[in-house]
């Protein structure tokens, strides 16, 4: 035991004598966390809202319904989401082939006719193709204006002939009689429809799925706290495997044979080796996440937890890559295997790509990668839930590593 | 008497079909230094590998003050080693680097930390103690690198080429202390393939060669072997079959050919007189001859005498 903590000691004396590498590992995944999370989001810092969408209006019909529907782009709520521009046909096509705006809403002539006289009528929507998001989202809010519309027209059908032919006279050619029994009838109508309508039977209510036992309330998306788990797990795989290979750096100068000429055992020399390359993961990944929270507002939820996790995390790459130090002949072999193993895990397990976006056939993958485990274990805390299933997976196969690693390295320095 | 501390009988270790170690036998004495002299590939460091238990698989055995080596593991603390390679760590300095090596024994800290200034101080690194070891010199390198070996007071040192790659001035220091250590009761055994460092460092001398002890001895008992023959150096332009075909011509006058290589051969003379003739003989033959060198008896002869080869082969 003394043996194994003064070669602990030695291992941290040593690393922060020079402790540019260690550094330069922790200061990566930070600065690549930042470049990924600004090309993405370039006013992060902390909570995103989506900007207002870009929306040409062409009003084809210049009827009353037409003039309901910009009207409704009039509202508070709609006007925060949508910066509207009224433009004709011509110069909304020019406009949208620049790429000026997110869609573009079409009213087509005789809209509101069509609507008076119960005949099929369509609102065209011409989306950005050079946007994902922002498009959709105005598809799917003149979609809902449409069904809107439909309700109206089908319920208020006779009186909105009346309104719409009226529309068309001259005021003096309208007279209170030919109104009043369609005013009538849609007086009563409003009545019916009252008890629906005032209070609504149904109402909206949006809430986030929260899973039994969780009390985190719902957070607004900040893309640092997605990106970052991923990049440092990926660098903490780095850390680990260099400090795991001074095995192979020590056999390969003559240390090891030094060292076996001392009362050290093979068995304390390994565990003081797991030891250090453990402790030097735990160390650098808690003071990234650290300052990751400083600079980006990174919330990782349960504290206790998320240290679980980086300590069971970091406990099993050192045993992983022990192991793998056993089986490789010397440091070469371990250089040029090592870093296209921590990529494989890395392209995987969800460090470069998010989980979501990797395709089904090849996501059973992820399983095998420690980036996996951390990833969606840090996800489960930020949601307020306990990663039972990283825990558990990460512990007992790094447990079987930790055995490995014993077993075979000890065979690897006796020889 | 003198007490035996190390004891070899019959080693054998091979690398496939390749003999690193063919029935090697060594004995080694309380304060003797002995030189292993050998070309490179002749076992010398698979011979310390094996010393060390960091290689098994062999046949054989090593006594170490008269209990098998291999049977406890506190025998090897009272051995030191010095690896070819500098084996310590370059980011500590001199004196963390002997604290960290010497705190692998079970040395209390106090007396750790005095060892480890004396040492220092034999070795010429006191002034520089506390400087990273990767602002040494090559010799300092070494120095440092036998200090380490000598930390917890061992009973046999093996140095493996300890002075490797460095100048004329840091080799003399190194054979220096060698030397001292071994008159202050130390056993040491040093590989090398340089025959001047032997010379004049050790007590005694073993010439190795494919595994095996060729010859052991002391300076005076190994030239003996070659008795008061006058070696004669020849070197040109000629190939060894050409050399060989053109003195086999010759009616040999109690010359004995101690070795023949392209471009060099060595030959003794029991008669002096004998050598103007055979050098006739050759230019005789239009063999290119460019030096020649007439040299007294020394381990060198002893060496081409045992091995056939040069050192450089």
């Amino acid at each position: 035991m003394r043996r194994t903590s003064l070669i602990i000691r030695n291992d941290i004396r040593r690393r922060l004598k020079a402790p540019m590498a260690t550094i330069l590992f922790m200061i990566i995944p930070l600065a690549m966390t930042a470049v990924i999370g600004m090309i993405f989001d370039p006013g992060a810092g902390g909570e995103t809202t989506l900007p207002p969408i870009k929306l040409l209006l062409v009003d084809q019909d210049k009827g009353l319904a037409a003039k309901f529907l910009i009207g409704a782009f009039d509202q508070k709520e709609v006007k925060d989401m949508f910066q509207v521009t009224l433009v004709d046909a011509a110069t909304g096509e020019k406009l949208m082939k620049k790429g000026k705006a997110s869609a573009m809403l079409v009213i087509p002539a005789h809209f509101s006719d069509d609507l008076a006289d119960q005949k099929p009528t369509a609102l065209e929507v011409v989306k950005n193709p050079s946007e994902e998001f922002l498009p959709g989202v105005a598809e799917e809010f003149a979609g809902t204006m449409a069904v809107g519309f439909s309700a109206i027209a089908q319920v208020f059908a006779d009186e909105l002939k009346v309104i719409q032919s009226a529309s068309k006279l001259e005021l003096k050619d309208i007279t209170i009689a030919q109104m009043t029994p369609f005013l009538e009838m849609a007086r009563v109508k409003i009545i019916a429809l009252q008890s629906y309508l005032s209070p609504l039977l149904l109402q909206m209510k949006a809430s986030t799925t929260v899973k039994p036992g969780q009390t985190a309330q719902p957070k607004g998306f900040n893309i640092f706290s997605y990106i970052m788990p991923g990049m440092l797990i990926m660098f903490l795989l780095f850390i680990v495997e260099a400090f795991m290979r001074e095995i192979q750096n020590e056999r390969a100068d003559g240390k090891i044979r030094r060292m076996m000429f001392s009362p050290l055992s093979t068995r304390e020399l390994i565990t003081a080796r797991l030891f250090s390359g453990w402790l030097m993961g735990v160390l650098v990944c808690s003071l990234a996440m650290a300052v990751g929270s400083l600079l980006f507002g990174i919330d990782w939820g349960n504290l206790p937890l998320v240290f679980l996790l980086v300590v069971i995390s970091c406990f099993w790459c050192a045993a992983f890559f022990g192991m793998l130090n056993a089986f490789f002949k010397n440091k070469n072999q371990a250089g040029a295997f090592a870093s296209p193993i921590i990529l494989v895990f890395a392209a995987f397990g969800g460090s470069m790509l998010p989980l979501e976006q990797i395709p089904q056939g090849m996501r059973w993958l992820a399983r095998f990668t420690v980036n996996n485990w951390f990833i969606t274990g840090c996800r489960t805390i930020v949601d307020g839930g306990v990663p039972y299933l990283s825990f558990i997976v990460l512990s007992v196969s790094g447990l079987v590593f930790a055995g490995v690693a014993m077993v075979a390295l000890q065979r690897r320095l006796s020889t | 008497m003198q007490q035996k501390i190390l004891e070899i009988k019959n080693l054998n270790k091979s690398y496939g079909e390749i003999a690193a170690l063919a029935n090697f036998s060594l004995d080694l004495e309380k304060g003797e230094v002995l030189g292993l002299l050998g070309p490179n590939g002749a076992g010398k460091t698979t011979l310390i590998s094996i010393l060390s238990g960091t290689l098994r698989d062999f046949t054989g055995g090593v006594s170490f003050k008269g209990q098998d080596l291999f049977a406890d593991r506190n025998l090897r603390n009272l051995i030191g080693i010095v690896p070819q390679e500098m084996a310590f760590y370059e980011d500590l300095s001199a004196l963390e680097n002997l604290l960290f090596w010497g705190g692998l024994y079970d040395i209390p800290e106090r007396e750790l930390r005095k060892r480890a200034l004396e040492l220092l101080a034999v070795v010429e690194l006191g002034a520089r103690s506390k400087e990273p070891i990767k602002k040494f010199s090559g010799g300092m390198k070494r120095r440092l690198n036998i200090a380490i070996g000598l930390i917890h007071k061992p009973e046999l040192l093996l140095l493996d080429e300890p002075t490797v790659g460095i100048d004329v001035q840091a080799k003399v220091n190194i054979l220096d202390i060698i030397r001292n250590v071994g008159r202050q009761g130390t056993s040491v055994i040093f590989t090398t393939h340089q025959l001047s460092e032997v010379e004049q460092t050790c007590t005694r001398i073993a010439i190795m060669d494919k595994g095996t002890i060729l010859a052991a001895g002391t300076l005076a008992e190994l030239v003996r072997i070659v008795g008061e023959k006058e070696i004669v150096e020849v070197s040109g332009e000629f190939s060894a079959g050409d050399f060989s075909a053109i003195i086999g011509q010759s009616d040999g006058n109690g010359m004995e050919i101690l070795s023949v290589a392209d471009n060099q051969a060595h030959l003794a003379f029991a008669d002096s007189q004998a050598i103007p003739a055979m050098m006739q003989h050759l230019f005789q033959h239009h063999l290119p001859i460019a030096d020649l060198k007439i040299k007294s008896p020394n381990l060198e002869a002893v060496f081409l005498k045992m091995t056939g080869r040069s050192l450089r082969d």
